[in-house]
């Protein structure tokens, strides 16, 4: 839950800053930008790798300077540590000049050169380097000290000719006055050195500050840059990617020619131009599916309704062809019974083979308009009670002189104990009829069987032969309209080829269904269950 | 007024020859007429004993003829034989309903029908026919 809430934060805060920011601009405008998106992260990579490239390179000087800077103060500590030199020298010098006055001795003013030898050297070495200031102090500072070389002279003079007093009084006097001159200066050099070693000191801390503060700036600019670049590379790829989501889902719950827009320029751009034609195709496809399935339905309407009309054409047509049928098999019968006088011996069968025609064709007629109103949704069962032994018997006597023509067994089966029946018996009788008739048409010697026996709720009727069987490829087809096992059988045995089909159709409004068992020289038995009661019961 | 009479209300012709012929030979007297309408006319005017009737006619049906009959107090007893155009075609169920006394499906036998005939005139005619 928390982690869900975070990612709807952060989703919140990166939502703000490409919708409120100039990022979303930037954003927007690397995606345009006309590049791969391998080549716009190279470039990003070396942006950051760049910036730290520079950022190292900053350090480097800051350093630097800091060494710089660093020698810097050692040379004026170094400069520092000379004057005191020169200021060391000197007072050494005053004392040696003192101790020779005092001792007499020659060796002592040999001292003194020495000593003023060495502050020479230091002085020189201070010219070198020292500002013009420094070297007009310098130069003072030298210009006394010959004075007090001469002085010294005379001084080293006056001991070697015994004029002690001589030499006192000039050291007193000439030396002692150059030396505090030469004091002075030198004071004032050492000075200068201090106050420059300050100024530097104070200069090498700023810069210092200075570096830090730059390189404190770069680094900080560098990561916010480093951030931008990562942020602005990453979202021009991830926003395509999450349009791309967006687009798929809306295709996957079958919004078929959706459109997705990306302003990007690169893969995810050809990508998206990609996903518009699909879509566009899926939905060409989809809106061609539609019509074909609007042009199927309106067809089918069509056919149904030409159906219909063909169905409700030969209704009628069956109609109109009974009522001449009526008046051909009243006219025979009534001859037939004499009505018009004695028949003639030789009238005779003319007239049979008439009725029997006559009565055949009404037989066609009547499997036409059952087929029909049946297509045309106009059959209705007329349900009632009904005695299956009843029914069985009804189709044994019927069909018991054709059983005697043919000369074939006739046998029925039917359970004693069987419970009252409910359904359409006219429709069952006449679909039992129609098979027993089927089975005495096509068997030519044995037998043929009418049995009953009740399978849970259902009834299960069973007509059996020993006939000629049916081939295995036309076992499926037999329930077909118009379909005998072979066309010659057809003039063997007259029929429409209509009876299994109505018959069919008449048990399944039962709720019932047919089938059959049969190999070719075997004989076949078909078989059809009915409910008991059928639905409707009252 | 001995012969029963028998109204047959048909508009084919054959047919309405059909019965002629076999109800002459009987003692029953025939009446025609070819459709609904007339053949009410008819039975207000002859009285017959019996009224065979088939379902569709001109004008008006056999079967709105039927209810008519029975509807009217004068005619309500007269038995009438429907027949329909067919035995499974639901009109026998609709014949009964419309008050018919008994219904015979076309194609009928022309024996069947004469059975079916004496069946249903009323006692007092077939006394007298018996006289």
């Amino acid at each position: 839950m928390d982690d869900v809430a975070a990612r709807d934060n952060l989703s919140r805060g990166v939502e703000f800053l490409l919708t409120r920011t100039p990022l979303g601009v930037l954003v927007g405008w690397v995606a345009r930008v006309r590049a791969s998106v391998h080549t716009k992260l190279l470039v990003a990579f070396l942006v950051i790798s760049v910036l730290f490239i520079a950022m190292a390179g900053v350090s480097l000087r800051t350093i630097v300077r800091t060494a710089a800077q660093s020698l810097k103060m050692h040379e004026a500590h170094e400069r520092v540590e000379w004057s005191q030199e020169i200021d060391h020298a000197l007072a050494r010098q005053m004392h040696f000049t003192a101790l020779a006055l005092l001792v007499r001795d020659e060796a002592s003013v040999a001292r003194i050169l020495r000593e003023n030898n060495r502050f020479n050297s230091t002085l020189a070495r201070l010219e070198a380097v020292g500002t013009p200031e420094e070297r007009e102090l310098i130069q003072q500072i030298r210009a006394r000290q010959d004075d007090v070389m001469n002085a010294v002279a005379d001084i080293a003079n006056a001991i070697r000719d015994g004029r002690l007093d001589q030499a006192q009084a000039d050291l007193l006097g000439r030396q002692e006055r150059a030396y505090q001159e030469i004091e002075a200066l030198v004071g004032r050099l050492v000075q200068l050195k201090n106050t420059q070693m300050l100024a530097l000191k104070h200069s090498v801390e700023d810069s210092n500050f200075r570096s830090v503060v730059l390189t404190a700036c770069f680094a900080a600019l560098s990561i916010v840059l480093a951030l931008l670049c990562g942020f602005v590379i990453s979202w021009s790829c991830i926003l395509p990617l999450r349009r791309a989501q967006e687009f798929l889902g809306a295709v996957g719950a079958g919004d078929f020619g959706a459109t997705i827009t990306v302003p990007n320029r690169d893969e995810f751009g050809a990508q998206a131009a990609r996903m518009n034609q699909m879509s566009s195709e899926l939905g060409r496809l989809i809106e061609e599916q539609r019509r074909a399935a609007a042009e199927l339905r309106e067809l089918n309407a069509r056919l149904e309704q030409a159906s219909r009309a063909k169905s409700e054409f030969l209704a009628n047509m069956s109609h109109e062809l009974r009522t001449p049928m009526n008046a051909i098999l009243g006219f025979t019968e009534m001859m037939r019974d004499n009505l018009y006088g004695q028949v003639p011996p030789d009238l005779q069968e003319p007239l049979t083979d008439i009725q029997t025609n006559g009565r055949h064709l009404l037989g066609l007629i009547n499997d036409v308009l059952d087929l029909s109103k049946i297509e045309a949704g106009r059959m209705e069962l007329s349900l009632q009670e009904y005695l299956v032994p009843d029914l069985v018997d009804a189709v044994r006597v019927s069909l018991r002189s054709l059983a005697v023509e043919r000369g074939l067994d006739l046998v029925t089966q039917v359970p004693p104990d069987l419970p009252t029946a409910y359904g359409d018996a006219r429709r069952l009788t006449q679909c039992l009829m129609n098979l027993t008739g089927n089975a005495l048409k096509f068997t030519k010697e044995g037998r043929v069987e009418i049995a009953v026996e009740l399978d849970g709720d259902d009834l299960i009727y069973r007509v059996t032969d020993t006939g000629i069987g049916i081939a295995k490829e036309d076992l499926e087809r037999v329930f077909d309209e118009f379909r005998q096992v072979d066309s010659t059988t057809i003039r063997d045995f007259a029929g429409t080829g209509l009876g299994l089909s109505i018959t069919k159709k008449f048990i399944e409004m039962h709720g019932g269904r047919i089938w059959v068992d049969s190999e070719p020289g075997q004989g076949s038995t078909f078989h059809f269950a009915v409910p008991l009661r059928v639905e409707g019961t009252p | 007024m001995s012969q029963p009479t028998v109204l047959y209300v048909e508009d084919n012709e054959y047919n309405r020859k059909i019965v002629r012929h076999l109800l002459s030979r009987t003692g029953y007297r025939l009446r025609e007429a070819a459709d609904g309408e007339a053949g009410l006319r008819m039975v207000a005017d002859e009285r017959p004993d019996l009224v065979l009737m088939d379902v569709q006619l001109p004008k008006m049906s056999g079967l709105d003829a039927t209810r008519a009959l029975r509807g009217d107090p004068s005619t309500a007893d007269i038995p009438i034989i429907v027949v329909t155009s067919f035995a499974l075609s639901g009109d026998d169920r609709r014949a009964m309903e419309a008050g018919a006394t008994a219904y015979l499906a076309k194609p009928y036998s022309p024996r069947e029908l004469l059975a079916l005939i004496q069946k249903h005139l009323p006692e007092t005619t077939r006394q007298e026919e018996s006289r």
